[in-house]
């Protein structure tokens, strides 16, 4: 009853955001596909396939910074207003654990933009399987994988950076959070992050432990 | 009388300024308890430390015999907050915010909250972002009445609010606290209201706590005494004295001393033509900590 109250209260915060960034990665997403199916009513599968065999080519470049973006302005639209005058002291006074209040938050959050993501992946798929080899969709899917984990890692780091109680500590964490989201860009290369996805994908889940920090600062009363 | 709120041996800083040491105080149930001190001396440290936000360099704080940093999570289902500036979740509406709040409370009073939002001029959708921060204070003051809790915690209530919702919010809360049998500690910078709304008070000087006493046995022994004086003019003996001061040829102190004591005292320095004056809390407040 009080998760599902607390889940109602990020629902309000976030509704219309979530529906803008859903169209906006369907968008995109769809756009990428228009592409390729000119490329494909153009030249034919066969021009596809060499592209992208010969030339690494996979079509949906444009698609590399969107899910970073989506998750951080998720995170923003999510937690700023927790920090506005303060109103997360409201949320930690409810007669519930703080850190379960707090996962619920991320939990909510996390779903909102996997859900986003999986659609965008879901029209990719269902296009792509329909005029490429099951290699090649797959090629162009798990090329994009690394970004849709940006995307959550942003989330995540931007979460831990607005619960932050000091700004110098908000600094400090945001270029650590830099750092940390180069790490899903590091290689051009198609595919590149194939076998470090399992590894790549705990270590993004894990970035929510930061978010404990952030209240654990914040109860102690940390302040500039 | 049993104590709801217990706080031992409080000490706090600041980095390395000190705010107050070995600091103690309880608040029976049932009463109103002020807090009040000029900027500076810790009064929203205090309520930080009684709300869980800070945890104090050493000493400890209970809320209905529990410490405050141990607290189960459901105790607080019997405590309630106001945040200074009446501060709600912005993003929501009165409906919103009743509904949200009404899952985490199981005696939650949802006719007290509309009978209170029934006489504010907003509609039920409006968020609470764009009201008034008179009307926050009654959305806030309607979600304490609604959560029906032991404990109220109000950290500076009057901030922002206008003398007509003052007052109200004051009226009101005195009414339900003396009602409801309900304990109550509360800070505020504007003193004429705490006069009106309290039992007891707490005042506060740097690092310390000057006086702690019902408000009637206070106001009841405390007095203002003026004389004329010779420009120049010192005072020897100030024993028993608060903040004598000299401004050209008239002298103005604060005892709590009897009067007759007072004057015998003065007497002994030349002083006999003395005004003698009951003050309210205010005054009381001034001449107790000094007006600098």
């Amino acid at each position: 009853m009080m998760i599902k109250a607390i889940f109602y209260k990020e629902w309000i915060k976030t509704r219309w955001y979530w529906l803008l960034a859903l169209l906006l990665s369907i968008g995109f997403a769809g756009y990428a596909m228009l592409r390729v199916a000119r490329v494909y009513s153009m030249k034919g599968a066969e021009h596809l396939w060499i592209v992208m065999i010969q030339r690494d080519a996979i079509f949906v470049d444009l698609l590399q910074f969107v899910p970073l973006f989506v998750g951080l302005a998720l995170a923003l639209v999510q937690f700023v207003p927790e920090m506005h005058h303060k109103s997360f002291k409201l949320t930690l006074h409810l007669p519930i654990r703080a850190t379960r209040a707090v996962t619920a938050m991320l939990s909510f959050g996390s779903v909102l933009l996997i859900a986003t993501f999986a659609l965008s992946l879901a029209l990719m798929w269902g296009y792509l399987q329909s005029v490429l080899a099951p290699e090649l969709w797959q090629h162009i899917i798990l090329s994009t994988l690394p970004w849709y984990l940006a995307g959550l890692a942003a989330y995540l780091l931007t979460a831990w950076i607005s619960l932050e109680p000091t700004w110098k500590h908000r600094v400090i964490n945001g270029v650590i959070a830099l750092l940390l989201l180069r790490i899903y860009f590091m290689s051009p290369a198609p595919e590149s992050y194939n076998s470090f996805l399992p590894l790549l994908a705990v270590v993004t889940l894990s970035y929510s432990l930061l978010s404990m920090l952030s209240l654990t600062r914040f109860r102690d009363g940390r302040q500039d | 009388m049993e104590n709801v709120i217990e706080c031992r041996n409080l000490t706090h800083y600041y980095g390395k300024r000190l705010i107050y040491e070995d600091l103690s105080f309880d608040v029976p149930r049932g009463r109103i308890l002020g807090l009040l001190g000029k900027n500076g001396t810790g009064k929203t440290t205090t309520i930080n430390i009684l709300s869980g936000f800070l945890q104090p360099r050493s000493g400890e704080c209970l809320i209905l015999g529990e410490k405050i940093g141990e607290m189960n999570p459901l105790t607080r289902r019997k405590i309630s907050l106001l945040i200074e500036g009446h501060v709600q979740y912005q993003f929501m509406t009165i409906e919103q915010i009743e509904r949200f709040y009404a899952s985490f409370y199981p005696s939650w009073n949802k006719a007290a909250y509309y009978e209170l939002m029934s006489r504010l001029q907003v509609a039920p959708h409006q968020r609470i972002n764009r009201m008034s921060c008179g009307q926050r204070s009654q959305v806030a003051l309607g979600l304490i009445l609604a959560q029906n809790a032991e404990v109220l915690v109000l950290d500076d209530f009057s901030l922002g609010l206008d003398p007509g919702y003052r007052r109200l919010f004051v009226d009101y809360m005195r009414e339900y606290a003396k009602a409801e049998n309900k304990t109550v500690f509360l800070t505020s910078h504007i003193i004429q209201d705490m006069e009106r709304l309290i039992d007891d008070c707490i005042i506060m000087d740097y690092g310390k706590i000057l006086v702690q006493q019902p408000i009637s046995e206070l106001l009841g022994k405390f007095r203002r005494y003026s004389a004329q004086v010779k420009e120049g003019f010192e005072l020897k003996n100030t024993e028993g004295i608060y903040n004598p001061s000299v401004i050209r040829t008239s002298l103005e102190l604060f005892s709590m001393k009897p009067e007759e004591e007072v004057k015998a005292q003065l007497a002994c320095e030349g002083i006999s033509d003395l005004t003698v004056e009951r003050v309210g809390l205010e005054d009381a407040f001034i001449g107790l900590t000094g007006k600098y």
